[in-house]
């Protein structure tokens, strides 16, 4: 055997066999494993949307488990960014235009990334460069909302929209939740970033994500909201930046101004504003001093 | 090499001939994911699988991979091992490997995993290679902890998570705790400083691993 183990014949053999071998193990395991993992990312962004919103480690689990407490009291939609209108038929009609497959559920299976970064015309438009501060290239159309109802159902407590940017590593990604009046910011994460641990990494501590609840976003129409220097307590529309990270702070605050303006969310927004007045002015009637004094 | 018993194979590279202190190997990944020690044990476990599987896979075939490619046989057999584990990590502990990100890929390049394939698996039997593979990968694992030990406590003031020194900062207009972070500890560089004590007192104690000068 080991007298002909260098001829050419063995080389190839050993060479084929031994390809085959790895290349049947790594796909199995991935074919295998795919069904968890993508279980595992879905959960995780549905983890991070109840955090967002206040829910604690112990509310999940006194709710019944991540999937379940989401359901019970949240409403996912899928959006027109240009128009802010719900879009769920249009996103799916562009989708399969673009040549994507979709699940029988079209809000779960929408990966509004992939719509970015696919750079197709049907599900995402160019940006300028001048416009596009937060490094995304592409603005894809459609995007998720989601929607916390009250324990009952028949009031909205609060709304989280998905932001994204680029900081200094990496495109931080994350969910930013606010107010039903869409005027104070009720959190801030991110789920997905690699940004300089114990600097810019430092956007994942809870207590600077703590320093955002209650702030105030727009001034008149424009996106007032930011990352600053220095202590910002005593300021409606700053946040302190992180010390050391200065561009990983100047990407937060960007990917603000971009998805809470008109590019964003805005037009939602306004919709929103609208269609909402009435029933909150009943709510508060119906209710008294009670809804209207816990805000805030 | 063969009449070595298992306990030597195993022990002989953790302080003896530990592959980081003595060697000099693998210290890139060593700088990367030792910032906390929750990513340091899981990244330990990862090389220590694929040191120990990779080492018996390649002693397993030793007498049929031919000498021209031997290198690459072995980068293979590695490279497959080093995904399967990732993927592994991915469906299993979903928010670790979101911390190691790249790590775990890269330890297809940790010089301790190929230093072992072609200097011990190529020449000796399937069970001593495995012994061999996995003492390497605890003497890794060793100074991983260490490191990851007293970065996670001086940098941030915890140990897997659970804070130990409380850290200063103001909440809610009152100042608590007294221990003020040290931001270098959380860069590479202070990696680099904590090997390099580790080293000194490692040949303190056991001055025959003192090089010539």
């Amino acid at each position: 055997m080991s007298a002909n183990k260098d001829s050419l014949a063995n080389t190839f053999m050993v060479a084929t066999v031994l390809c085959l071998v790895c290349s049947l193990l790594v796909s199995a395991a991935a074919v295998a494993l795919k069904p968890i993992k993508d279980r595992n990312v879905a959960l995780d962004r549905k983890n991070n949307i109840l955090k967002v919103t206040g829910f604690s480690d112990d509310d999940i689990e006194n709710g019944g488990g991540i999937e379940e407490l989401f359901a019970k009291r949240f409403t996912a939609t899928i959006i027109d960014l240009e128009t802010g209108e719900e879009a769920i038929e249009d996103c799916k009609a562009a989708l399969e235009a673009a040549g994507k497959k979709i699940g029988e559920n079209v809000i779960d299976s929408y990966d509004q990334f992939w719509a970015s970064k696919s750079k197709k015309e049907e599900v995402a438009t160019q940006l300028e460069k001048a416009e596009d501060k937060i490094g995304i290239k592409w603005k894809e159309k459609y995007s998720h909302v989601f929607v916390l109802k009250s324990e009952d159902g028949s009031s909205i407590e609060k709304y989280v929209f998905p932001v994204r940017g680029n900081g200094l590593w990496s495109m931080m990604q994350g969910y930013f939740a606010v107010e039903p009046d869409f005027q104070t910011v009720a959190g801030i994460t991110f789920y997905d970033q690699a940004e300089t641990p114990g600097l810019g990494g430092e956007v994942m501590n809870p207590n600077w994500k703590a320093k955002w609840n209650g702030k105030k976003i727009y001034d008149v129409d424009a996106v007032k909201l930011k990352v600053s220097k220095g202590d910002q307590s005593a300021n409606d529309y700053g946040v302190d930046a992180l010390s050391g990270a200065t561009i990983t702070s100047n990407g937060v605050s960007y990917m603000l101004e971009f998805w809470l303006g008109p590019k964003g969310f805005k037009t939602y927004i306004e919709k929103q504003k609208v269609a909402e007045m009435p029933a909150a002015k009943a709510a508060n009637n119906r209710t008294g001093s009670e809804t209207g004094g816990t805000r805030g | 090499m063969a009449d070595k018993s298992t306990k030597d194979l195993i022990m002989d590279p953790v302080f003896n001939n530990n592959p980081i202190a003595l060697q000099i190997l693998g210290i890139c990944s060593a700088l990367a994911v030792t910032t906390k020690l929750s990513t340091s044990v899981t990244m330990s476990v990862a090389v220590i699988v694929v040191t120990a599987c990779s080492s018996a896979a390649v002693a397993l075939i030793r007498d049929r991979i031919p000498s021209s490619i031997r290198i690459i046989v072995q980068m293979t057999i590695i490279a497959s091992l080093v995904i399967l584990v990732d993927q592994v990590l991915k469906a299993f502990a979903f928010q670790l490997s979101k911390e190691l990100s790249v790590f775990v890929g890269l330890i297809i390049t940790n010089c301790i995993v190929m230093g072992r394939a072609e200097g011990f698996a190529m020449k000796n039997t399937v069970s001593d290679s495995f012994w061999d593979g996995l003492g390497n990968g605890l003497g890794y694992s060793l100074i991983l902890l260490v490191v990851g030990f007293f970065r996670e406590l001086f940098g941030s003031g915890t140990l897997f998570g659970v804070t130990v020194f409380p850290k200063k900062e103001i909440v809610d207009g009152a100042m608590t705790g007294w221990y003020e972070p040290n931001g270098l500890m959380l860069l590479s560089p202070s990696a680099f400083f904590i090997i390099g004590i580790f080293i000194w007192v490692l040949r303190t104690w056991k001055p025959d691993q003192i090089e010539e000068a």
